[in-house]
């Protein structure tokens, strides 16, 4: 039975006992990053390679191609479920990305990142990561830089509201515009025409079903989850840009719009 | 020597009133004098039932804000039969003028106040703010309410808000993001800071009213009996609310985390295409304060204004869906930033996020939940390549006594990874694995590092130098 002068003495061997001596990595606070570091040494981040200056193996596999060690049994007991064959191929990657992204799309994310984009939480029972963050914030993105530029319908009873030049444009929002360019069947649509279903890691429930398990669902995900890594990774600018080209205008927003009022009312403004 | 009386001149001063006066009116279509015409007869079933709940809501407090043309119409329609014989022009049998013309905004005392007092833009003008206060359920044309411009305003603060969550916090688990985003914008907090502001609303809206308020038509509570019944609002047969399409009620079937995040709206709540419909992500939730002590949201099962007939799809556009509180000053918030940025631009509306949304104070350790800390720990250093967690004891008093405390720390290696202090081992055990799963997604990188995606948007010399953000792979899946 432990007495208290034993676990004061443990208290005091832990003190006594002489740390060793570790790099510290000036980039990033993180006390993981300082631990002796054995077997896996890896990217603790997935921004750009020089934002962390540990050593990685050459040799070890990516985090996104293997599961990791620790979180397998040794002994499978159950049979494996049935799935469809999932991609493991970088260039087939990459050209999806360039088919997606423009010329150059494969080199615009990092590869922990491009991988980690199109995986979704049922791959591998989300132990290699999922796109879920990403696609939340991407979702956001698409809606922000969604400014849809159509002019309103006229009034049937030529009652003029306050019109200003600034918000003419608002009133299309109000028809449902933004759920529509946001829709999941729509942009899953559009997925598939750029190839992502080949690319997409899922696990889906019914393999000869794709679409009773969800696949608009797991490909609208991967859209959103792509452009929300652009913002993280290369900033507003980019991800604005690619949403714009590449997923709204493809579904029918007009590129330029011109109001039709030139001049607000010549109310005078406040003055305070 | 008595005070001169101004007041008293000026009534006297007055000249006297013309009985024919009415006859020599411009019927302007913008005119706000015109006599509210008598409502519809489809409209009869649910003012009735209003009318009664307006009385008591008067009876109860008088509230001199009220537009006296309402009160004199609840006062004819009680008294006579509600469907007079038209005899105002055609253009009387459009919908009826609810809410006070834009012209009447730069004549606002209210209006002008509250643009001094938020320190809105001068590109801003008074008559967009004063449509930004008139919700939807008061007047559904086009281009006179704040919904659009709520729309737009929504998304934008929403935006702003994710990216300095994931920014800030990149290891946040998405359920937390959830809560974490509905706590700075969803409804609620949104409500908290139009009554900070100082905006009130109407008892009931109208053209006469002033434009510095926010005007709604307000729901009608589900406890109200309804008229010509026994029964409740909330009791009829037809009060259903409208189903998202989404089976969450099957027997089987859980909605899950990952599919909200397309499904739903930003805050992981199912979208029934109401606006009234922004509720917490758990009961009890808490919000971002001013100052940084934590209300739980109370009134947990409160119902939101379910009841038959005002829930009727967009297309119908003669109805007008009633609103709450919460949800008209949401709108009138988001209408704001939307109105804000489409006038003066995207740095304006950032400044506008980042003072009032963010500078409110959120306790992010508060909301997470775990249910098994210490299986979800072991499962996180085996996938990020640890040594197993070990607990061991730090130290411990009052073992045999009444009250012990033992002080638990979590080890991987030589690492301490959380510590927990409980009135048993497992406890402290417990507790210990809890935090330190809490520090691995409170994980922040240092401010020299964060670069907020947007502000590299747009064009601009002063735009900060990029810096690629953190890419976390993802929570454990418990």
């Amino acid at each position: 039975m432990p007495s208290k002068t034993s676990s004061s003495a443990r208290i005091l061997v832990d003190l006594l006992r002489p740390t060793p001596r570790r790099p510290t990595c000036d980039c990033i606070h993180n006390r993981y990053l300082n631990r002796k570091v054995p077997r896996q040494a890896r990217h603790v981040s997935t921004a750009a390679p020089q934002q962390s200056e540990m050593e990685v193996d050459s040799d070890r596999s990516p985090r996104w191609a293997i599961t990791p060690a620790g979180m397998k049994a040794p002994v499978r007991t159950r049979p494996e479920r049935p799935n469809i064959k999932i991609n493991t191929d970088q260039r087939k990657l990459d050209d999806v990305y360039v088919n997606f992204l423009g010329k150059d799309g494969h080199k615009l994310l990092s590869e922990e990142t491009k991988w980690l984009a199109v995986t979704s939480k049922s791959f591998d029972h989300g132990r290699r990561g999922f796109n879920d963050r990403l696609a939340f914030f991407g979702l956001l993105s698409v809606s922000d830089s969604a400014y849809f530029l159509k002019s309103g319908d006229q009034d049937p009873h030529d009652r003029k509201p306050f019109r200003h030049p600034a918000i003419e444009a608002v009133e299309c929002l109000s028809g449902g515009a933004h759920d529509y360019f946001t829709h999941h069947k729509t942009i899953s649509n559009l997925a598939t025409q750029y190839g992502l279903p080949e690319v997409v890691r899922w696990h889906p429930r019914f393999p000869d079903r794709l679409d009773a398990s969800g696949a608009d669902l797991v490909y609208s995900q991967a859209v959103f989850a792509i452009i929300g890594a652009l913002a993280l990774e290369q900033g507003g600018a980019v991800a604005n840009r690619i949403a714009k080209e590449r997923v709204l205008i493809p579904m029918g927003m007009k590129r330029n719009w011109k109001p039709k009022v030139e001049a607000p009312e010549s109310s005078p403004t406040t003055s305070s | 020597m008595k005070r001169i009386r101004l007041d008293r001149w000026a009534s006297q001063l007055q000249p006297p009133r013309n009985p024919r006066l009415h006859l020599h009116q411009q019927r302007c279509p913008f005119s706000n004098e015109t006599r509210p015409s008598p409502r519809r007869e489809f409209q009869q079933r649910n003012y009735q039932v209003q009318h009664q709940w307006q009385c008591q809501r008067r009876h109860a407090a008088s509230r001199r804000k009220a537009s006296s043309a309402v009160a004199a119409q609840v006062e004819d329609v009680a008294d006579e039969a509600p469907i007079q014989p038209q005899s105002e022009p055609q253009e009387q049998q459009q919908r009826p003028l609810n809410a006070p013309s834009h012209r009447r905004a730069l004549k606002s005392a209210k209006l002008s106040a509250l643009h001094a007092r938020l320190s809105l833009p001068s590109k801003l003008p008074l008559q967009t703010l004063a449509r930004c206060l008139i919700d939807p359920s008061v007047d559904s044309r086009h281009g006179y309410n704040n919904e659009p411009l709520a729309l737009l305003g929504q998304e934008l603060l929403g935006y702003y808000t994710s990216e300095w969550l994931l920014c800030r916090y990149p290891r946040l688990p998405v359920p937390v993001l959830f809560a974490a985003q509905y706590a700075y914008v969803g409804s609620q907090t949104l409500g908290a800071m139009r009554s900070e502001w100082g905006v009130e609303t109407v008892a009931a809206p109208g053209p006469e009213v002033d434009p510095g308020l926010l005007q709604l038509k307000r729901v009608l509570p589900g406890n109200a009996m309804v008229e010509g019944e026994m029964m409740r609002v909330k009791d009829m047969p037809q009060a259903r609310r409208l189903g998202s399409g989404r089976r969450n009620e099957q027997w089987n079937y859980r909605r899950g985390m990952s599919s909200r995040i397309v499904y739903d709206d930003q805050f992981g709540d199912l979208q029934t295409g109401l606006s009234t419909e922004d509720r917490p992500p758990f009961p009890g939730a808490p919000i971002s304060t001013t100052d940084g002590n934590t209300y739980p949201l109370e009134g947990v099962d409160q119902e939101p204004n379910s009841q038959p007939g005002s829930f009727l799809p967009r297309e119908h556009s003669e109805r007008d869906v009633e609103s709450t509180v919460e949800a008209a000053s949401a709108s009138f918030v988001r209408a704001l930033a939307g109105a804000l940025y489409l006038h003066a631009g995207s740095a304006v509306t950032k400044t506008f996020h980042k003072d009032h949304v963010l500078s409110r104070h959120l306790p992010l350790h508060t909301l997470f939940n775990f249910t098994h800390p210490t299986r979800d720990l072991s499962r996180l250093c085996a996938r990020e390549g640890f040594e197993p967690p070990v607990a061991r004891l730090i130290s411990e008093t009052g073992r045999l006594s009444r009250t012990p405390v033992f002080v638990v720390g979590v080890f991987s290696g030589e690492d301490k990874l959380g510590e927990g202090a409980g009135s048993s081992l497992n406890e402290g055990r417990v507790r210990a694995a809890a935090a330190a799963l809490r520090s691995w997604y409170l994980y922040s990188p240092p401010e020299s590092e964060i670069v907020l995606p947007s502000e590299v948007e747009g064009g601009g010399a002063d735009k900060k130098a990029w810096k690629p953000q953190m890419v976390d792979i993802g929570e454990i899946v418990t």
